[in-house]
């Protein structure tokens, strides 16, 4: 009915030697067409102001809507870290064998939230920023990078937290000592290898879940497994044993990070500092940072159709 | 983006602020600097129904207890918002877009604008054209100031401009010292406005305006519209959608009118505007008529 009083369609298409004269002669380019990779890379530098504010505006807002704010990016971890302590550690005595069971499951805790929080952000850059993505042009990598970006900076804080606890619970009974030397220091190399990879993989989900938002569901699920598979909560050679399959849980990515933190911290004798694991720890970064890079690049001209 | 039809309400008043001023500005008309090239946008959209072809006919009870699963299972529905549209523009023209609700002209405005990727079809531009839109993005649990950040950043500006740039874009959008607050406190008015003053700040060779004429009070509009014209003396296409085909007319010279994502008409401001309203009158008189049938 409101179709009356409508005039017909006009066809005004042109034939395509008349486009392509028009769009060669005034040198028009062709718009949403996803930019050869190293123009994508160097827009993507060019965006790093923009990359830096997006990211600690989000962990900014992220904690504002209560009366202890900000504390809540350590509240979080902490307590956190405190039921895996407690049923883990404490009940369940997972950890029976090793010479402190507290510093292990809190250097293990933090360390995989920071990974699982990241995976998350990165599943939601593209769906979470559909108003930003239709109404600003930039290479759409800076939502998945902004995203982990900002889960590192409410990392920084509770890193402290997590030092301290590790530090404190020798003086707990039957707890081993965790002495404070420089291999402490190692924990930032680790915690960098971490983010890059956590980069990498949010670049994947990111990808992923924003073609086929029904993956979104099952990322807890392949979290969980996850936290479970890498020695989270007990040591996989104390456990799984010295077979191939402990073997590959060991050289698994997520394992690797675990294994890099907790040789910089604690003082088990089943974890001690390995120059091969870092090779493994780089090795897995950089892999999955290319990949993902790459995978999310070839999405980028269908971000923010659906 | 949904298809609606004619049902919401067309706003079509002229609304005498719009209509102050100098008209469009003349230019020369130059050569092209966009070429749409039969451009069709299909969103995907999930949670829909799907709408049986004869709804009278009540589906027997067997049938319902069948597919009332699949109602719910990949409830996935295919828009059609824009189907198959082509034209070129040039530089030096102002182009309005018309169209009633949901005919499909804020998609074709953001697909034009490289916002949202074609599903078939192409558009061929010269230089980056950057969207003038209320509905930028911000933050809304962060303060004014922190937003302007944002969105100037995304807009393409470096940090030293939109420090450079603040102190204006808070003139401009009159909200003073609210500016420090959270934008959730914001009122509507307030927060549409810092929005324009803020996607206004950087100048663009092709300018998109969605709809952003209608925020404000009439001073803010008066306003607006002369910055926009300053914008347009500097760009070299502008392309308006509004609601309001009083300003469609007060700015451009050229009008394309979309319906049901197809275009039906493209020429001249007044013929075009003119056989619009007319349109626009037959859709209300035809309503009024139905209602009075009704009861």
């Amino acid at each position: 009915m409101e179709d009356e009083g409508v005039p017909a369609p006009l066809d005004q298409r042109l034939s395509p030697q008349e486009r392509d004269a028009l769009v060669a002669e005034h040198g028009l380019t062709r718009m949403g067409v996803r930019p050869p990779l190293r123009k994508y890379v160097r827009q993507l530098w060019e965006r790093r102001a923009f990359i830096g504010v997006l990211a600690t505006s989000k962990s900014q807002a992220r904690n504002q809507n209560s009366y202890l704010g900000q504390l809540w990016a350590v509240l979080n971890p902490l307590l956190n870290a405190a039921v895996y302590v407690i049923m883990f550690g404490l009940i369940l005595q997972s950890t029976r064998g090793m010479s402190n069971g507290i510093a292990f499951i809190v250097v293990g805790t933090f360390m995989f939230r920071f990974f699982e929080q990241s995976v998350v952000a990165g599943s939601r850059s593209i769906s979470g920023n559909v108003n930003l993505v239709r109404s600003v042009h930039f290479p759409r990598a800076v939502l998945p990078i902004s995203q982990v970006l900002s889960e590192l900076t409410t990392l920084v804080p509770a890193l402290i937290v997590m030092g301290i606890i590790a530090f404190s619970s020798q003086y707990i009974p039957g707890q081993g000592p965790v002495p404070l030397d420089w291999s402490w220091i190692l924990v930032l190399p680790a915690v960098a290898l971490l983010w890059l990879f956590s980069t990498g993989c949010a670049f994947l989900v990111g990808r992923w879940v924003a073609i086929t938002p029904d993956l979104k569901n099952l990322i807890p699920f392949v979290m969980r497994f996850l936290m479970y598979g890498s020695g989270v909560l007990f040591s996989i050679t104390l456990r799984v044993g010295d077979g191939p399959f402990g073997v590959a849980l060991e050289h698994q990515p997520v394992a690797v990070y675990l294994y890099l933190a907790r040789a910089a911290i604690t003082d088990e004798p089943s974890i001690p500092p390995d120059v091969t694991m870092w090779w493994w720890g780089i090795g897995w970064a950089l892999a999955f940072l290319v990949v993902g890079f790459l995978v999310f690049w070839r999405g980028e001209e269908r971000y923010g159709r659906d | 983006m949904t298809e609606r039809g004619a049902d919401d309400e067309i706003d079509f008043e002229i609304d005498p602020e719009d209509l102050e001023g100098s008209g469009p500005v003349v230019t020369e008309i130059g050569a092209p600097s966009l070429v749409v090239d039969d451009l069709h946008i299909t969103y995907r959209v999930f949670g829909g129904k799907k709408v049986s072809p004869t709804p009278e006919e009540k589906p027997s009870f067997a049938k319902r207890i069948l597919t009332s699963g699949r109602d719910q299972l990949g409830g996935v529905r295919e828009v059609k918002a824009v189907q198959g549209i082509s034209f070129v523009a040039h530089y030096g023209e102002s182009i309005g877009i018309v169209g009633i609700n949901g005919s499909g002209k804020s998609t074709l405005l953001r697909a034009v604008a490289g916002l949202i990727p074609p599903t078939q079809g192409a558009v061929y531009v010269s230089g980056e054209p950057s969207l003038l839109g209320v509905n930028a993005v911000l933050m809304s649990s962060l303060t004014g100031e922190r937003n302007i950040m944002i969105g100037g950043l995304a807009l393409g500006l470096t940090q030293r401009q939109v420090r450079e740039r603040f102190d204006e874009i808070v003139e401009f959008s009159g909200i003073g010292d609210a500016v420090y607050l959270p934008m959730k406190a914001y009122s509507s008015g307030m927060g549409a406005r810092l929005r324009f003053a803020i996607s206004s700040a950087a100048t663009p060779d092709i300018l998109m305006i969605d709809e952003a004429l209608a925020t404000g009070d009439a001073t803010f509009r008066q306003k607006s519209k002369e910055r926009i014209d300053g914008v347009r003396e500097n760009a070299g296409t502008v392309f308006l959608v509004s609601h309001s085909i009083a300003t469609v007319e007060a700015m451009c010279a050229r009008v394309l009118w979309v319906h049901k994502g197809r275009l039906v008409r493209d020429g001249p401001a007044d013929e075009v505007c003119e056989e619009y309203k007319q349109f626009v009158r037959q859709v209300r008189e035809r309503r009024k008529r139905d209602a009075r049938a009704k009861s």
